[in-house]
């Protein structure tokens, strides 16, 4: 498949060309949509699975949407492309992130985005799971999400890393950023780590179960 | 009496402890990504602690860096 492709102009001119309005401009154009729409397809198809109702026109209607929209993303941030990796490889991730953005947004479209405030604890009886470390650790960070956090980063924390809503479908349900959305997480983060710290439960875990 | 919630797993504990210090924004990521890629391809034991605490923290980010490393692999074979 690679070696069927024409092969790329070298970074400097493709890059001249898109920037100028000369003749060679619209050829320049259409390598980079391209390549754009090659990034975009691979990235809406990884995602499918996420789609579970769609065609393949409406994938491929996804993914021609995306590198449209990374066109213009590339092109407006033509300046700032500086050389560090090859024009190619630059422009993939505006494509790669359009299409990630819109497979997302796609599935979550018709679902509503839960925002607890608290974890929802059982009431039952006790079962020998109940007293094992894990069962422990869990008690333990369950009290944290309720005493260390703000209610602002126990929504977040919950809806992202817990019922899994994607972080940037939930900036715009919030009218909000990703940049926004990960500086709470990554403080609510830190709080959670220093309260189990505190009670010496960060260290029983620490070499088993975090990353 | 009442005991944690079913939905704290093991890995979504993990992912709530998860230490992603030190701080870098998702447009930082975004920034630097084509670059920690590229060295990614070339070396599979590159590492680059700044990057790799944020990806360990953000699945969109982590996603996009998977999604970029296989077409560059696809371009390279």
């Amino acid at each position: 498949m690679a070696a069927e492709r024409a092969p790329a102009p070298p970074d400097e001119s493709w890059v001249a060309d898109l920037a100028g309005d000369g003749p060679a401009t619209p050829l320049a154009l259409q390598r980079l949509h391209e390549i754009l729409l090659r990034a975009s397809r691979h990235q809406v198809w990884r995602l499918r699975d996420l789609l579970p109702g769609a065609g393949v026109g409406e994938l491929e209607d996804l993914a021609q949407q995306a590198a449209d929209d990374a066109l213009v993303a590339v092109l407006r941030q033509l300046a700032g492309f500086q050389g560090r990796s090859r024009f190619t490889t630059w422009a993939y991730k505006f494509a790669v992130f359009h299409a990630g953005s819109a497979v997302r947004r796609q599935a979550w479209r018709r679902r509503e985005v839960p925002l607890p405030d608290s974890i929802a604890v059982v009431d039952r009886a006790p079962t020998p799971e109940d007293i094992t470390e894990a069962a422990q650790l869990a008690r333990a960070v369950e009290a944290a999400i309720q005493t260390a956090l703000t209610p602002h980063q126990r929504r977040v924390a919950l809806a992202v890393l817990v019922e899994e809503v994607p972080i940037d479908v939930l900036a715009e349900r919030l009218g909000t950023t990703r940049n926004a959305l990960y500086k709470t997480l990554h403080d609510a983060r830190h709080r959670l780590r220093s309260a189990l710290a505190a009670t010496g439960q960060l260290d029983t875990i620490s070499d088993r179960s975090l990353p | 009496m009442t005991y944690p919630s079913p939905r704290l797993t093991p890995e979504r504990i993990a992912s709530l402890l998860t230490d992603t210090d030190p701080y870098l924004s998702c447009d930082e990521c975004f920034a630097r990504l084509d670059e920690y890629v590229e060295r990614r391809v070339q070396d599979p034991n590159y590492t680059d602690p700044v990057m790799s605490a944020h990806l360990s923290g953000c699945g969109a980010c982590a996603e996009e860096a998977d999604s970029l490393l296989e077409l560059l692999e696809q371009d390279a074979g």
